[in-house]
């Protein structure tokens, strides 16, 4: 008998919604994770007296991780103390033209009618598209399989009015914001989000174009830090046997027979166990912990093609003032054309721009409790930078690049910033392999793009290993949290139906 | 006549792929640079 039904690799959203889903089934089962906190990248740490998320700042499609808490017999609002942002953004552009984005659909269009009345109805066009192929992604797209055809054509038999979303599919993230908006101004105001889909608005697949308005039905943030989110999931495992080990560190999976056995852990322990559930990067996962012999020569080549996501480096600053902020947070973006520029031409060829943007998350004003008496923490997570950077590396030019950014910012979007800083700490697309094992510091495991999606990202139901399943940003739906916990939803589902 | 409406067909396609605007050619550029990796990544 295996010492575990099931041994989840990686205490990430997505393994530990996975995790306690499946020992709610009645499974016996084991987490194990690297570091010393579990969330990954949502997850908070503490540096001295403040309290740093160190990725997530937000959740945003919260009914999707309400869905996961209602199967494990409770709901998000019960387990997460949640504190509503509104307004969702206070987007600061680069001739410095101030807009702010409300949840209240008709305050943006207000926001919106203020700089460009020309918009206010494509504004009213937008919203209306996007809430239809959000209702129909969230109905089928975001919490069904997508390993086969037969996934796809049952996924679109469920949801047929996808397919009147088509065309968002085969356009880029600019061709639909340009399709909606004319005045360039406000273009530039929902132009940074395709970054969440982790490349620029030429590129990202146009379906992204929805983010700009899903955060309209609502983002929050977790009082004490996003760990609450995890937290959570942990402790509702708990409460069905789960197990989380912490600083174990996975080696190997065991395969016999093209069979997942069980892990090796870095001091040579092995562990059975009857299926492993893999939250960590696909590549990593097959490449080296796994091992190229054990896959067919077609998934070897599939997976060896993946390029990995984007890296972001971010900022953690406490300081000792009120910033001259607006709320939660505040985005700095550039225009749309600048973005592709910064991505083509500096991201792409090694370098780190000196003219900073991304987005200022002011969470102590959601969360005074996250910084002493008097201070406030505010986390900069910046435009997108290499993990190779061009002539230096992260580690040497860290210090004076963590003073440059400081003075930036000071100097154009936060007045007196520099003066108040009392903790700083600059994560590098370095410091997030090293802190999350997350290969080139990519924040959303793989690239996101329609020849990486859906059925063909990495299976959650693995195509090469029985009793393997893949949870987590390398899978379908791909990165973010609700997306995680739905993966972790995805693969209990085919866990219950298949073992 | 088939060789001549292949060759019309091409022509006519890299005519149409010329005449976009920059940001759709390089969606189009990067798509069809990951179309030989579909097969596998659909296997993986």
């Amino acid at each position: 008998m295996a010492d575990y039904d099931v041994i989840v690799i990686g205490a990430g959203c997505g393994g530990l919604s996975a995790g306690a889903l499946l020992a709610r089934q009645g499974r016996r089962v084991l987490v194990v994770e690297q570091s010393g906190i579990i969330g990954g990248c949502c997850s908070t740490f503490e540096k001295e007296g403040f309290r740093f998320d160190l990725g997530a700042s937000l959740i945003e499609d919260a009914e999707v991780i309400n869905w996961c808490f209602e199967r494990l017999g409770t709901s998000l609002p019960q387990e997460v103390d949640l504190v509503s942002c509104d307004p969702v953004y206070d987007v600061i552009l680069k001739d410095g033209t101030r807009l702010k984005y409300p949840i209240s659909s008709e305050e943006s269009a207000k926001s919106i009618g203020a700089v460009a009345p020309g918009d206010v109805k494509g504004w009213h066009a937008y919203a209306e598209y996007m809430q239809g192929f959000l209702d129909a992604a969230l109905k089928g797209f975001f919490v069904a399989p997508a390993n086969s055809n037969a996934d796809l054509v049952r996924l679109f038999r469920k949801t047929p009015e996808l397919l009147r979303y088509g065309p968002m599919f085969v356009s880029s993230y600019q061709g639909v914001i340009e399709k909606y908006f004319k005045d360039p101004r406000i273009r530039e105001s929902i132009a940074f989000q395709s970054f969440f889909g982790g490349l620029p608005p030429n590129t990202c697949p146009g379906y992204i174009a929805m983010v700009p308005w899903s955060e309209h039905a609502g983002i929050y943030y977790s009082k004490g830090g996003m760990i609450g989110i995890p937290r959570a999931l942990e402790r509702c495992g708990g409460k069905h046997g789960m197990t989380v080990r912490l600083k174990t560190r996975v080696d190997s999976v065991i395969v016999r027979n093209r069979r997942a056995l069980g892990v090796v852990l870095a001091d040579g322990t092995e562990i059975t166990s009857d299926l492993v559930v893999s939250d960590i990067n696909a590549k990593l996962l097959y490449l080296e912990m796994i091992g190229e012999e054990h896959l067919p020569w077609l998934a070897r080549v599939g997976i060896k093609s993946y390029e990995y996501s984007m890296a972001t480096p971010m900022l953690y600053l406490g300081v000792d003032y009120t910033p001259p902020l607006e709320g939660h947070h505040t985005l700095i973006t550039r225009p749309m054309e600048e973005l592709n520029d910064y991505w083509w031409n500096v991201y792409k060829k090694g370098r780190f721009g000196n003219e900073h943007f991304g987005i200022v998350s002011w969470t102590s004003h959601s969360d005074p409790g996250l910084a002493p008496e008097g201070h406030h923490v505010l986390v900069l997570t910046l435009q997108p930078g290499p993990y190779r950077l061009r002539g230096t590396g992260w580690d040497d030019c860290k210090s004076a690049l963590t003073e440059q950014i400081i003075r930036y910012m000071s100097d154009r979007y936060i007045p007196g910033l520099a003066d108040h800083v009392k903790v700083a700490e600059l994560s590098t697309p370095l410091d997030f392999e090293r802190r999350l094992l997350s290969p080139e510091g990519a924040i959303y495991a793989l690239r996101q793009d329609l020849t990486s999606g859906v059925a063909f990202r990495p299976a959650a139901k693995s195509k090469s290993i029985k009793g393997l399943y893949l949870v987590g940003a390398s899978t379908h739906p791909g990165g973010g949290v609700p997306t995680t916990i739905a993966s972790g939803m995805i693969a209990a589902d085919l866990i219950q139906k298949y073992e | 006549m088939k060789k001549k409406l292949l060759i019309a067909g091409v022509a006519l396609a890299v005519i149409v792929y010329l005449k976009q605007p920059e940001r759709k050619k390089r969606f189009l550029k990067e798509i069809l640079r990951q179309v030989p990796f579909l097969i596998p990544r659909y296997y993986a």
